[in-house]
């Protein structure tokens, strides 16, 4: 819109010019000279203007047509993932069934051997149906309701106190209470709990004792900014940039149990709500998540 | 016709499956039946009138679906319970036009097959439609539309939450049935909660103080210590 201006107010210049310079044309023999020359500068403006008009447009309709063929691409790639993973959720049901019966079926196992068959099983099963869930999340409905923000974070505090890692660690939970606090959103409050929730999580398992937990939030007017730190031992640069990645698990993480799931879930959840995660860290100093949401006025 | 062990019919078009399964099921005193599909299935529930019906889905020539929408349809309302998985809302108001009594998401611990099965005899009434497939329910003077997700007590309606209302449906539909914190957190939710079975704990709160309950002497909602929640009065067709 910007470009449409600039190259049209010279072009309205222009045209008027023109259109004052034939019309005082039949006056004077002098001025119509002199006017001879300012129609050829006024004509090659008009003949600029247009060149420069029609080349904006082009490259703003190109501009387009590029962002739209792009964002074909990427929306045609989830939907793909998503139908293979529910695919792969629904080729892995009746083989795994079938080892289910099979371990109730006969008597011929020894009760060990079905035990720790069973909770092999039971872990594929979690694994196929959490990958499901989490495509799915990408377009299921959600239950969108009035969320208030500290209630909410109140919450949250609750269950990281309750946590078995909690002893040991020190939990900061810093919110804003003056002049006001945090806004309520529109959100689906569940799944916005289990998004922080799974940050908590993850800062208390992949820390040590004595080291601090910081959760922070605070209100920029557009959107609520909500960080989660810790002073554990960091994430390696290499492996940050994976993090958010399904099923990514770095080497240094291998000792502590996990699915790989829990930041991609995360970051399916925040962004269904319109807003953005980002992780920075530095090794032996510790990790922040930011989770910013945006504050739809109105909305609610 | 009484039978001494309750007649089941189980309907998989994998043979590894229905066979041990059925050997399971066989094991703890039920008499049962194997169909590799859903014509198959028909013609033996019309022939052998089961006392009940476990059905998988996914099969060649007729699929579950269509299988039970056939019985249905005949007037044939013997309890089944469909191998599938009915997660968010949308299959939830779908499941009622389907007419399934309960639901299991495969593959799941043939025990809990077994409990549901249980429940499932106990509470059905021969030859009537299940609560499952009813529009409206009704319990004393609480009236629930289920289509409409919408709930009345003695003619008032109730501000219920989303979750809220499908915990209720969830809970008038399987009456008398004790209901584990971690099955309601799997039927209603959908995934797993942070806050695990509190969210559970949370939901019936808000039903309680809806429905004017007193937890310690509670018309609706009865809480079974350690085990989870059991919807202890009766309910009917509204």
């Amino acid at each position: 819109m910007r470009w449409a201006l600039v190259v049209a107010l010279p072009l309205v210049v222009a045209l008027a010019l023109l259109a004052l310079l034939v019309l005082t044309a039949s006056a004077e023999r002098v001025v119509l000279v002199r006017v001879g020359i300012g129609l050829g500068v006024a004509l090659l403006g008009i003949v600029l203007s247009l060149a420069c008009g029609v080349a904006v447009v082009v490259r703003a309709r190109a501009r387009r047509m590029m962002q739209a063929a792009h964002d074909a691409v990427v929306a045609h790639a989830a939907v793909d993932r998503r139908r293979f993973l529910q695919r792969l959720d629904h080729e892995l049901k009746n083989p795994l069934m079938a080892i289910r019966a099979g371990l109730v079926g006969s008597n011929e196992w020894s009760p060990a051997a079905t035990v720790q068959i069973e909770a092999q099983v039971e872990r594929i099963s979690r694994l196929g149906a959490d990958l499901r869930k989490l495509a799915e999340l990408e377009t299921c409905p959600l239950e969108w309701t009035r969320v208030d923000m500290m209630a909410l974070l109140g919450e949250l505090e609750q269950l990281a106190v309750e946590h078995p890692h909690a002893a040991g660690r020190q939990l900061k939970f810093t919110l804003p209470q003056v002049p006001w606090s945090l806004p309520a959103l529109r959100a689906d409050a569940d799944l916005l709990l289990l998004a922080f929730y799974n940050l908590v999580d993850n800062a208390l398992k992949y820390t040590r004792p004595g080291d601090i937990i910081e959760v922070r939030a605070l209100e920029t007017g557009r959107e609520v900014l909500i960080e989660v730190a810790d002073t554990g031992p960091g994430i390696a640069e290499a492996d940050s940039a994976h993090v958010w990645e399904d099923l990514y698990r770095a080497p240094a993480t291998q000792a502590v149990a996990g699915s790989g799931l829990g930041l991609p879930l995360v970051r399916a959840i925040i962004a269904r709500h319109g807003g953005q995660c980002t992780l920075r860290s530095r090794i032996d100093q510790g990790t922040i998540v930011s989770v910013r949401l945006p504050i739809t006025q109105g909305a609610l | 016709m009484s039978r001494s062990a309750p007649l089941l019919l189980l309907v998989d078009d994998e043979r590894v499956i229905a066979a041990n399964l059925g050997a399971f099921l066989e094991r703890l005193g039920f008499a049962v039946l194997l169909a590799e599909d859903g014509r198959v299935a028909v013609e033996l529930v019309r022939a052998h009138a089961p006392d009940l019906v476990v059905l998988d889905v996914m099969m060649p020539r007729c699929d579950g679906r269509a299988a039970l929408r056939e019985l249905r349809q005949s007037g044939d309302w013997t309890p089944v319970i469909l191998l599938t998985q009915v997660g968010n809302s949308t299959e939830r108001a779908l499941a009622i036009e389907e007419g399934a009594d309960d639901y299991l998401n495969k593959p799941f611990d043939p025990y809990e097959l077994v409990a549901r099965i249980r429940a499932l005899l106990r509470r059905a009434s021969p030859g009537k439609s299940p609560l499952a497939v009813a529009q409206r329910l009704r319990c004393g003077s609480l009236v629930t539309d289920r289509s409409a997700r919408r709930a009345w007590l003695a003619g008032k309606e109730l501000a219920l939450t989303p979750k809220a209302f499908a915990l209720l449906d969830y809970l008038m539909t399987h009456p008398d049935e004790l209901l584990s914190r971690e099955r309601l957190l799997d039927a209603v939710w959908g995934w797993e909660h942070p806050s695990g079975t509190r969210a559970v704990d949370a939901r019936i709160a808000e039903l309680r103080r809806a429905l004017a309950e007193d937890a310690t002497q509670p018309q609706f909602i009865e809480t079974l210590a350690g085990q989870g929640y059991r919807f202890a009065a009766a309910v009917e067709r509204a």
